[in-house]
């Protein structure tokens, strides 16, 4: 689910959320709203019983019939507006109410009927009277009782409302909580993962995020699928660039294997004319000795042909477990002839009992040969190359320490020497042989340093991390 | 008495077959792969020809040429080599080189210049 639609989704629920709540707010004060207007009501019929009451008493008093006829006058417009009144008085009232304000109603209208009667008689029998007092007496008792009793209610209701309204406002700010509390921990998590796949193209670690498999639900997904695109198109780039850096080693290698195939070549003619020019004096033995002789010149021609091809081919990285002293060994051929022509004398110095490490031994030997190439152009009238392999005790890592006794490098540059495309060779160099050696190297969780003085010459280091074995065993 | 020839030549087909083809032509010849055991050599015993190759391990055919002059100013030394840059050529020339062949070699020019090294 995108991002966008969680928080439009939060939203709403938070919204349904308060309109629930704003909806009973609206129904409670509607309900005390109704109550008070009972109230009103119940209070005006109070103040008029009272009256009625006056009225009545006067009679009792004073046999003053017109008393009793202004009690009918009231009672009857009493009546009237209750009835009139009823259908929003009726609603408001409270259950045990609801019963006997119909018993209010007609003994209201039993009072005035009683009154009436009363005057009617002129000369009341007094079990009338007695009625008519007692009827008043009901009224006014009834009424003061459901007055007191509504009172009472409205505080409940309005106390009620108050506890619900807290209530209501607790439990959205719970859920708002737990909601908002999902959403950010979903957030984060997938923050955290775009961070560390940003932290692995960083490390060079391009093939691990390239191939992490990713379809995108939101829009930080889509931004972790953008990253490992990224990762994928720069791979490629990379590919490319060691493709480009070996080739520019590759320029400096053919003019020293152009060289060796001369030897044999030269041995080849040799025998040949040799053959030639002594057919008739050479014994079988010699003549069979010649061909042995052609075919392992041809042999080797062949030989130094395939270790150049199989350097300049386009490989995709293949890890495996090898001894890096073999791949010293094997980089050393490679460059043999440009030593040789270059007049540098190489110092191989081998630890025995090396444990293995998990490289692309190809990448490694591009490293390798990019930086005997380096030495020896370094040392344009001859001078020694020093290769050592070791490891030191305790240590996780196989070192390659590659020091030659050149020029050296100034100190404003050493710390450009990696940058891509810096090149102190002008048109020479592309600058690119270091800068892809160290890609290599980061590729293979190694490092590579550099130490230098001018006129001493340089020393590069590279380690790569050894493979774990058992010794103990 | 026939006339000694010294090859000095890192790769041993070049050594056995010059000795081959110059002792077919009457004259003694000694082979070196090794440039300093020749030159130790060349030290004890005069030679009439040194052939070498020009680039080697250890000690180069420039170096010989220098001291072959030094030591021997009437032997002559012809280079062979599979390098025949511009500037080596120069050296060699004002080392008094007496003759110079590029790999792969000719034969029958390196036995007529042989010829004529010793005649002269």
């Amino acid at each position: 689910m995108t991002i966008r639609k969680r928080i439009i989704i939060a939203a709403l629920v938070q919204a349904l959320l308060i309109c629930i709540i704003c909806f009973f707010a609206y129904i409670s004060f509607k309900a005390v709203l109704t109550k008070l207007r009972t109230i009103e009501v119940i209070d005006d019929l109070n103040i008029s019983l009272l009256e009625m009451r006056k009225a009545e008493k006067n009679y009792f008093l004073y046999k003053d019939l017109e008393a009793l006829k202004e009690l009918i006058k009231l009672g009857q417009e009493r009546y009237e507006l209750l009835k009139s009144t009823r259908y929003y008085v009726e609603p408001g009232l409270h259950d045990w109410a609801k019963k006997n304000y119909k018993v209010l109603l007609s003994t209201l209208k039993k009072y005035i009927e009683l009154a009436q009667l009363v005057v009617n008689s002129r000369e009341a029998p007094p079990h009338l009277e007695d009625e008519l007092r007692n009827l008043g007496h009901q009224l006014t008792t009834f009424s003061e009782t459901l007055l007191r009793k509504e009172r009472e209610n409205v505080n409940v209701i309005i106390n009620q409302n108050i506890k619900r309204l807290i209530g209501s406002l607790v439990v959205i700010l719970l859920i708002q909580l737990v909601l908002w509390q999902y959403f950010f921990r979903f957030i984060i998590q997938e923050i955290g993962i775009m961070g560390q796949l940003i932290k692995m193209v960083a490390e060079g670690q391009l093939h691990e995020v390239a191939a992490k498999p990713i379809s995108p639900h939101n829009e930080i997904e889509i931004a972790i699928k953008a990253i490992s695109d990224m990762a994928r198109m720069l791979e490629k780039r990379e590919e490319e660039l060691l493709q480009t850096g070996k080739l520019a080693s590759l320029g400096v290698l053919i003019s020293g294997v152009a060289h060796e195939l001369g030897n044999p070549l030269n041995n080849i003619s040799l025998i040949a004319q040799t053959y030639l020019s002594l057919y008739d004096l050479l014994g079988d033995e010699d003549k069979k000795t010649y061909m042995g002789d052609v075919y392992t010149q041809s042999e080797r021609i062949k030989r130094i042909v395939e270790n150049l091809l199989d350097f300049s081919r386009q490989k995709k990285q293949e890890l495996r477990e090898h001894q890096l002293g073999d791949i010293v060994m094997r980089s050393i051929g490679l460059v043999g002839n440009n030593l040789k022509i270059s007049q540098v004398k190489h110092h191989l110095s081998l630890a025995e009992n090396l444990p293995p490490v998990f490289v692309d031994a190809s990448q490694i030997e591009q490293v390798l040969i990019n930086l005997f190439i380096n030495a020896i152009q370094a040392m344009p009238g001859g001078g020694d190359l020093f290769i050592d392999v070791f490891q030191e005790p305790g240590n996780e890592w196989v070192f390659v320490k590659v020091r030659d006794s050149g020029t050296g490098i100034k100190k404003e540059i050493l710390p450009n020497i990696f940058d891509p495309f810096f090149t102190t060779k002008s048109t020479k160099g592309t600058g690119l042989g270091l800068s892809v050696s160290y890609g290599i190297i980061r590729q293979h969780q190694g490092e590579i340093s550099v130490e230098s003085e001018e006129g001493k010459g340089t020393r590069f280091i590279v380690k790569i991390p050894a493979i774990k074995t058992n010794k103990g065993d | 008495m026939p006339q000694k020839i010294v090859v000095i030549d890192d790769e041993k087909i070049v050594c056995d077959m010059a000795k081959k083809i110059l002792e077919n032509e009457g004259y003694e010849v000694e082979t070196f792969m090794n440039s300093q055991l020749a030159l130790e050599r060349i030290r004890q015993q005069r030679f009439d020809l040194v052939i070498t190759d020009l680039k080697m391990e250890n000690i180069s055919g420039m170096d010989i040429l220098r001291e072959v002059n030094h030591l021997y100013p009437q032997t002559k030394v012809i280079m062979l080599t599979a390098y025949a840059t511009l500037d080596a050529t120069i050296e060699a020339i004002r080392e008094r080189i007496y003759d110079f062949f590029p790999k792969p070699v000719k034969i029958d020019e390196l036995k007529k210049s042989v010829k004529k090294a010793l005649e002269s």
